[in-house]
């Protein structure tokens, strides 16, 4: 192996695994990618890691719920130069979070009787609540085409360009008529990470804030708006804490 | 003397699982197929949700089946509003359910499975001198992408199904595009046949073996099906959509092995071996003709021909993806993309076929329409205790063979299931790290829900 080829590590705690999947969907790159760098660690598309090696780059997917899934991000950062956490379940918590201060050990029981108390689980944390993370790329799952741009990025020694804006923002550069002004549906463009081409709107589909409230998302003013249009304040915060807790911390503690 | 063979951590499946044999002499004592990935209690979060949050939440259940997922828990969902979709939506979904299929089996089959027979740790490694091979694969993967991310909206996590129907349904381009990359599929479909073909055989496993799958009555596919059907030693049982749970439940007959510390019924298989074996007669002619390239008899006795099977789908996928595409087309866009929906109290189920095998998603609503109660059961869910008889079967039949090859052979079933243990989480015991003990005598295989319908 050449020794000159950044060491790279690419993990999964608990999630779906859509992070890993979207990195193994670029069918175009990947082989060119894997050629460029030296993967030291990806079990879900390898039997053959090295779990001591050091890392130039480490990818974490998926959230922190258990004992297990806090080891191996210890260790992981221990070993990594860079520890970038990928997808929405890295960065903010993701579905898993939306319980929003429920009793994960009362969640537990609720679900399996008695014998979830046995069982291997705590609350959920998103990655930067467990280790210093390095950089995020959000999204339920990650966008190919930002993932590759970061991971050229950090491979060249640079710092990945953060997406701060809006979706309203690439929404409008799409042309597509408003969801929320104009038709009075609930979309949460306006609060939340752009990066994903108005995916949903510009299918006349509302935004469910899948990749994370952006950097400056006035949550008051959001939900002005939505209540506005003729929803119950319940219904815009439960609808709001779907993928990442209420977007009132700031955005700084994932970066 | 007693020995324990040990896969501390599966690689090249989906999630996070451990698999651990432990034999008395040549007794095999107990096996176990463990599951350590976290429990994110998805279906009691979505306690409250209304029923257009259910759909996107419930797909993060799994990244690879989650088209099924979001479109199982919609099916469900529009029983429970008693809602009559569009033929035109029905033609959408099945094309959806295709594509995952599609890029589920690529993946597992050349990225997965292959490095297996090929002694490669990865489809990386065996890129080097398999490149062909390899890029043949992340072809046809990339092409059901190309169907999920056409129709869905998105290859993973699909956000375009909605409830009623879609958001915007394709443009002619873009089904004239579906419907070129097809046709380029078929040649390619026919060349993964060949790969498979030539793969080494993996004969470690003779056993009984039953089979479930959906059953469909006017076309090979994974939704809109009538029942569901086990076949199990010729013999047919069938169960209502409804009644799902009569056969997730039924461990009546008892299993062959007696000693079989885990289950006290009869493990049945899911996923495409099951769905050829229920739905064999829905073949078409060049799908019947890669059988036999690949000698695939049906019924089968060895799990690892799910590999074979996945590989007969797949041409039986791009050519049924093809005549749905052209159909889409000669008919024109409809009025309509979605029908309109009005909430209201009920129960409602659907069980449809996820690249890995049954699935089924059960809601009831309140009369504003938010969820009240969940209830998913998933295919590899119901083909942990299948995995766990024939790992017993594989080192029962050899069991003076070293830890190497019996790891190897164990590690081949596992990952011929192509399981996803994400989505099995809900239902499968789990133990805490670093607890190495036997599993209790008799310990069942799921938990007992305290939920009831």
């Amino acid at each position: 192996m050449d020794g000159t080829k950044p060491t790279v590590g690419i993990f999964g705690l608990t999630g779906c695994a859509g992070d890993q999947l979207a990195i193994l969907n670029c069918e175009d790159e990947l082989l060119r990618l894997v050629e460029l760098i030296d993967i030291r660690e990806f079990l879900m598309a390898s039997s053959a890691g090295d779990p001591f090696a050091r890392l130039d780059v480490a990818l974490v997917e998926g959230a922190v719920l258990t004992r297990r899934d806090e080891e191996t991000l210890l260790h992981v950062r221990r070993r990594a130069r860079t520890l970038v956490a990928i997808g929405t379940c890295a960065v903010w918590g993701g579905v898993a979070a939306m319980g929003d201060g429920m009793d994960w050990h009362t969640g537990m029981r609720d679900v399996y009787g008695p014998a979830g108390d046995g069982f291997d689980a705590m609350a959920p944390r998103a990655l930067h609540e467990v280790v210093d993370v390095d950089f995020s790329i959000s999204g339920c799952p990650i966008e190919k085409d930002q993932f590759l741009t970061a991971m050229a990025d950090v491979l060249n020694g640079n710092a990945p360009l953060r997406v701060c804006y809006p979706v309203c923002a690439e929404c409008r550069m799409r042309e597509c008529n408003c969801l929320l002004s104009e038709q009075g549906v609930p979309c949460l463009g306006p609060l939340t990470q752009a990066g994903c081409h108005a995916r949903c709107p510009s299918l006349g589909i509302p935004c469910i804030g899948c990749r994370g409230p952006s950097d400056d998302a006035n949550v008051a003013a959001g939900m002005e708006l939505l209540t506005a249009k003729g929803l119950a304040p319940d219904d815009v915060a439960r609808r709001l804490r779907t993928f990442a807790p209420l977007p009132t911390v700031t955005v700084e503690a994932a970066v | 003397m007693s020995r324990t063979v040990r896969v501390e951590h599966l690689a090249r499946v989906e999630g996070h699982g451990g698999i651990a044999v432990e034999l008395d002499g040549e007794r095999v004592k107990s096996v176990r197929f463990d599951v350590f990935e976290g429990a994110r209690l998805l279906e009691r979060l979505i306690r409250g949700r209304r029923f257009d949050e259910v759909s996107p939440i419930v797909s993060r259940i799994c990244a690879i089946c989650s088209a099924a997922h979001a479109l199982t828990s919609i099916e469900a969902t529009e029983s429970a509003f008693e809602v009559e979709v569009s033929p035109t939506t029905r033609r959408y979904r099945d094309l959806m359910f295709r594509g995952e299929n599609i890029e589920s089996h690529a993946l597992h089959l050349f990225l997965l499975a292959a490095p297996d027979y090929l002694s490669y740790p990865s489809a990386i490694a065996m890129a080097e001198r398999h490149r062909d091979a390899v890029a043949l694969g992340l072809r046809l993967k990339k092409l059901g992408n190309l169907i999920q991310d056409t129709v869905g909206g998105r290859a993973i996590h699909p956000v375009n199904a909605v409830v009623g129907g879609f958001g915007r349904l394709p443009s002619t381009d873009e089904l004239v595009a579906l419907e070129d990359a097809l046709e380029s599929g078929v040649s390619d479909a026919l060349s993964a046949t060949e790969m498979v073909a030539s793969l080494p055989p993996a004969e470690f496993v003779d056993a009984d073996t039953a089979f479930a799958a959906l059953h469909t009555p006017t076309r090979y596919g994974y939704c809109s099906g009538d029942a569901i059907v086990l076949r199990r030693n010729g013999d047919t049982t069938r169960f209502a959509i409804e009644d799902y749970r009569a056969l997730t439940n039924e461990r009546v007959v008892p299993h062959s092995h007696a000693k079989h510390s885990h289950n006290d019924g009869v493990p049945f298989m899911v996923g495409a071996l099951a769905r050829l074996a229920v739905n064999g007669a829905m073949l078409t002619e060049p799908a019947r003709s890669v059988m036999r390239t690949l000698s695939l008899t049906l019924p089968s006795r060895n799990p690892m021909d799910n590999n074979k099977a996945q590989a007969v789908e797949l041409i039986l996928d791009i050519e049924l993806a093809l005549d749905d595409v052209r159909r889409l087309l000669n008919d024109g866009p409809p009025a309509e993309s979605r029908v309109p929906v009005a909430p209201r109290a009920g129960v409602g189920t659907s069980v449809t076929e996820a690249p890995r095998g049954l699935l089924a998603h059960r809601y009831s609503y309140d009369d504003a329409g938010r969820i009240l109660a969940a209830d998913v059961i998933t295919p590899t869910a119901m083909n942990a205790a299948s995995i766990e008889s024939h790992f017993r079967a594989a080192v029962a039949a050899d069991p003076a063979a070293d830890d190497a090859t019996l790891t190897r052979r164990l590690e081949m079933i596992a990952r011929a299931y192509d399981p996803c243990i994400s989505c099995s989480v809900h239902l499968s015991r789990r133990r805490p790290p670093g607890d190495r003990r036997a599993p209790r005598e008799g310990a069942p295989p799921c938990r007992t829900r305290s939920e009831s319908w």
